[in-house]
């Protein structure tokens, strides 16, 4: 796919920016993401190469305006409900269901 | 279902090589030259842009591997050889680039023509 | 164990909640294995696994000769081995040559012996700029090469994945590997920097 995430020779993608001592994980939410990866591909659902398409198809703005471990977990929820392993309806009663308890 | 903690730190420090232990034979040798095909894929590829059309030697051969751009899209495994390609930077970039600067990028056989 | 936030939850949090409680739910992931694999990631694997196994190939020519012919191999020698390295290349740096790595396309990187990535590494300026102007990249990281050095730029395409054996500094004649070790920065294995020679 000639998609965004295809950077090479780019131009205008603005300065390096180095973060000094940056910790590995930067939110709770980023470690639970990275943790679910073995997990998630332990159950053979999808494969390594899927995952990294599945990224490439959100689309330029998307991609660019979304920080990397939510690229995995739109990689995660997308494969998750096109194979079946779970359900788009699922998912948005679950947000909906933990949205309300920590309101 | 759920893999354990052990199960999942005893997996984390396996790996899971995309090497295939299969008798397919490379197309190129090191040292030959080759192009990268002019492909347009609309599915996942890894073969970068930059390198689309470009003349570049084959440095190394790292033997057998999952093919992606199949794999991704469900179409099966293709095991073929892949190979570390080297491209001037002036080849990639243009005659303003350094003389004396190289990259090197790994490339499956389906990639490739002969020059 | 869900945790009491003083605050609302964000919409990330909030995707994340709901798909781990999901996968547990359906018994397809143990939130205790997300813990356990956190924990080595965040605290067990990182860089000092490379420095060591620099340091080992400073001070052992054969070690250093097996690490360049078959990575995966010596580096498993001292003990690393695993998810994202299990075809590994380790590239010298010489006194002609500098080599720098990248992963264009996504985020490849050597964790058995470098750990997670940085985020500037995975992001889209050094990803796009490194390939086409990897001395400029290097001079904003504070490293000044002469003209005739030859500078090789290493792109992570496939699921071989590469690490920088730096030079080793003057200044360090003598010294231990667990000492050479403490020298070894991550960025030097990327290949964004040198390693530095001791100060006097």
């Amino acid at each position: 796919m000639n998609g965004i995430h295809d950077l090479g020779g780019m131009h205008g993608l603005g300065p390096i920016v180095v973060e000094q001592n940056e910790p590995v994980f930067h939110h709770e939410w980023e470690r639970r993401v990275f943790g679910m990866f073995l997990p998630i591909f332990a159950t053979r659902t999808f494969n390594v190469d899927e995952l990294r398409a599945a990224i490439e198809r959100m689309g330029a703005p998307a991609y660019l305006n979304t920080s990397y471990y939510e690229h995995w977990l739109h990689a995660y929820e997308t494969l998750l409900v096109e194979k079946g392993v779970l359900t788009q309806a699922e998912l948005e009663a679950r947000r909906t269901q933990v949205a309300q308890e920590n309101h | 279902m759920a893999i354990s903690p052990q199960q999942a730190l005893a997996a984390a420090l396996a790996g899971a090589s995309a090497r295939i232990d299969a008798p397919v034979a490379p197309r190129f040798k090191p040292g030959a030259r080759v192009h990268l095909r002019n492909i347009n894929p609309t599915g996942h590829t890894r073969m970068p842009r930059y390198i689309r059309d470009k003349v570049g030697t084959i440095e190394r051969d790292h033997g057998v591997f999952v093919f992606p751009d199949t794999y991704a899209v469900g179409k099966g495994e293709k095991p073929q050889h892949v190979y570390l390609v080297r491209f001037t930077a002036q080849e990639l970039w243009g005659a303003e680039a350094r003389s004396n600067d190289e990259l090197l990028v790994d490339v499956w056989d389906d990639y490739l023509e002969p020059v | 164990m869900s945790i009491k936030h003083n605050r609302p939850l964000t919409d990330i949090e909030i995707r994340v909640k709901a798909l781990e409680s999901l996968l547990v739910e359906k018994g397809l992931v143990d939130s205790a294995t997300l813990d356990a694999l956190i924990d080595t990631y965040e605290h067990k694997v990182g860089p000092r696994n490379g420095a060591r196994v620099v340091a080992r190939a400073w001070v052992d020519p054969a070690y250093k000769q097996r690490l360049l012919s078959d990575g995966t191999k010596a580096i498993a020698e001292l003990g690393y081995s695993g998810i994202q390295g299990e075809d590994m290349v380790v590239i010298e740096n010489t006194p002609d040559t500098h080599n720098v790595i990248v992963c264009t396309l996504c985020s490849c990187y050597p964790w058995p012996t470098l750990g997670l990535p940085p985020v500037w590494f995975k992001s889209a300026p050094y990803r796009s700029r490194v390939v086409s102007e990897p001395r400029g990249v290097l001079q904003e990281f504070g490293l000044n090469l002469p003209d005739e050095m030859r500078v090789q730029v290493w792109d992570s395409t496939a699921e071989l994945r590469y690490m920088v054996l730096p030079e080793r500094p003057a200044g360090t004649e003598g010294w231990s590997e667990e000492q050479l070790a403490t020298l070894v920065t991550r960025d030097s294995m990327i290949g964004v920097a040198n390693v530095q020679a001791p100060a006097k």
